[in-house]
């Protein structure tokens, strides 16, 4: 029996797993259309209740810049050079999109889960 | 703060030089803010102890180092059913024919006199299974190798878009019996049968090509024998050419038939079949060599005979849990 409840568990925390890196990038571009570096950006997100790691939020943003979706700079901020992100303007517009197609996968899956 | 040094370090070390100092240098401005953070809710310093603990959280260098990395294999997931496919298909050839191969032409080797002890035959079968392995490391490696220049051309791509859902394969019915198979069998069995019949018979003085052969006395019993598969065999084959699909019952005769015909085949090479031989102007002693001689060599045949009859024998009895399994 715990082997089975082990097993429910991890399949959970996969699934879990799928269904937020989606919704990450939504949260990440949506959480810097004001500025943050990455140690606040994730506190604000963790606060929001969307805790992300580091070794999931530090490549995410790489990726979101080499995309064009995201802007950064190299500033000093108490004593120290940190790196600022922010959207950039193919990013709001790419954010739209991802919104309208986030209400409707909303949609659909209110009046599934309602059916059953 | 020397450990998050060293912990920077051990991380650098795993990325690609264009962006390492870049990586870093954030990576490392995190873990300052989260020990910073912990040292204010303490109101203190933090230890070495709780700074690895922080690092430890992290994950190891390799780990981290490894999410800024671009996913990266060596045969991708498209290509990597067929290349597990033929590195089966290799292993197989190189692992397990080769000692069939052995097995079967040990009778035939010239270091088969060496081999008069259990031990030295297991010494000379290890020498050829480590050959084998060393042939299936060397095929393994190229295989991996011409995968991975597909995998680097993408020559697989090109494959993959052309596809033409009108080119796919029938589908196969496990329980069709080819016709081809049908026909073949029965013209073979229709052939040997009246060959020899015709040709050799019940008796055992023959006389061919001058020469007087004397068979033993067990020749009657194995022709009697062989008639009577190669008559099932034509009836069998003759009932798949019509309803060309195996039945449990059609299965289960074609094992018996398989049965009986391997036993007949392996009694025959063992059974010393030629008694004498006599031909006119030869001395003796070399008729006496000649009948010695090809009784030896059938002899010898006998465990290939054998490793042949147990591959059918499987193959019917696989074939007949098949049919029986799915209910026909």
């Amino acid at each position: 029996m715990p082997n089975s409840i082990q097993m429910t568990d991890d399949l959970f925390d996969q699934l879990r797993l799928e269904l937020r890196r989606g919704c990450l990038v939504m949260a990440v571009l949506g959480q810097l259309r004001a500025e943050h570096y990455g140690y606040t950006l994730r506190l604000a997100l963790t606060d929001l209740g969307l805790a992300i790691d580091e070794g999931t939020l530090y490549p995410l943003l790489r990726r979101l810049e080499s995309q064009g979706l995201l802007v950064s700079e190299w500033r000093e901020e108490a004593k120290r050079d940190k790196r600022f992100y922010r959207i950039s303007a193919e990013g709001k517009r790419m954010l739209g999109l991802l919104c309208v197609e986030w209400e409707n996968i909303n949609k659909s899956l209110n009046k599934i889960l309602q059916k059953g | 703060m020397e450990l998050i040094n060293r912990y920077s370090q051990a991380v650098g070390f795993w990325l690609p030089k264009k962006q390492r100092d870049d990586i870093i240098a954030e990576l490392s401005e995190e873990i300052r803010s989260q020990v910073e953070d912990k040292e204010a809710e303490f109101g203190r310093k933090l230890s070495e102890a709780e700074i690895a603990a922080v690092l430890r959280r992290l994950g190891s260098p390799l780990v981290v180092a490894n999410r800024y990395l671009p996913q990266r294999y060596l045969i991708g997931p498209v290509l990597f059913p067929i290349y597990q496919r033929v590195l089966k298909f290799v292993v197989v050839c190189c692992l397990v024919l080769p000692i069939l191969a052995w097995v079967g032409l040990m009778p035939y080797s010239a270091g088969r006199d060496a081999w008069h002890s259990a031990g030295s035959l297991l010494a000379a079968l290890g020498s050829c299974w480590g050959s084998s392995w060393l042939s299936a490391f060397f095929s393994v490696g190229v295989v991996t190798v011409a995968f991975a220049i597909i995998e680097r051309t993408k020559a697989m791509a090109k494959a993959t878009d052309d596809w033409d859902p009108l080119k796919l394969p029938a589908v196969r019915d496990p329980h069709l019996i080819p016709l081809a198979s049908s026909i073949f069998d029965l013209i073979f069995s229709a052939v040997f049968l009246i060959g020899w019949i015709g040709c050799l018979g019940l008796q055992v003085v023959l006389y061919v090509a001058g020469a007087k052969v004397t068979l033993a006395s067990s020749w009657p019993y194995l022709v009697c024998g062989f008639v009577l598969v190669l008559l099932a065999n034509i009836a069998l084959s003759g009932a798949n050419l019509f309803r060309p699909r195996w039945t449990r019952v059609r299965a289960a005769v074609r094992l018996a038939i398989d049965c009986a015909g391997s036993a007949l085949f392996c009694w025959f090479l063992k059974a010393g079949i030629l008694l004498d031989i006599a031909v006119a102007n030869v001395p003796q002693a070399k008729e006496s060599a000649i009948k010695d001689a090809l009784n030896a060599g059938a002899a010898r045949a006998f465990p290939l005979a054998v490793i042949v009859s147990a591959v059918i024998i499987l193959l019917d009895v696989r074939r007949l849990y098949r049919v029986g399994s799915t209910g026909r």
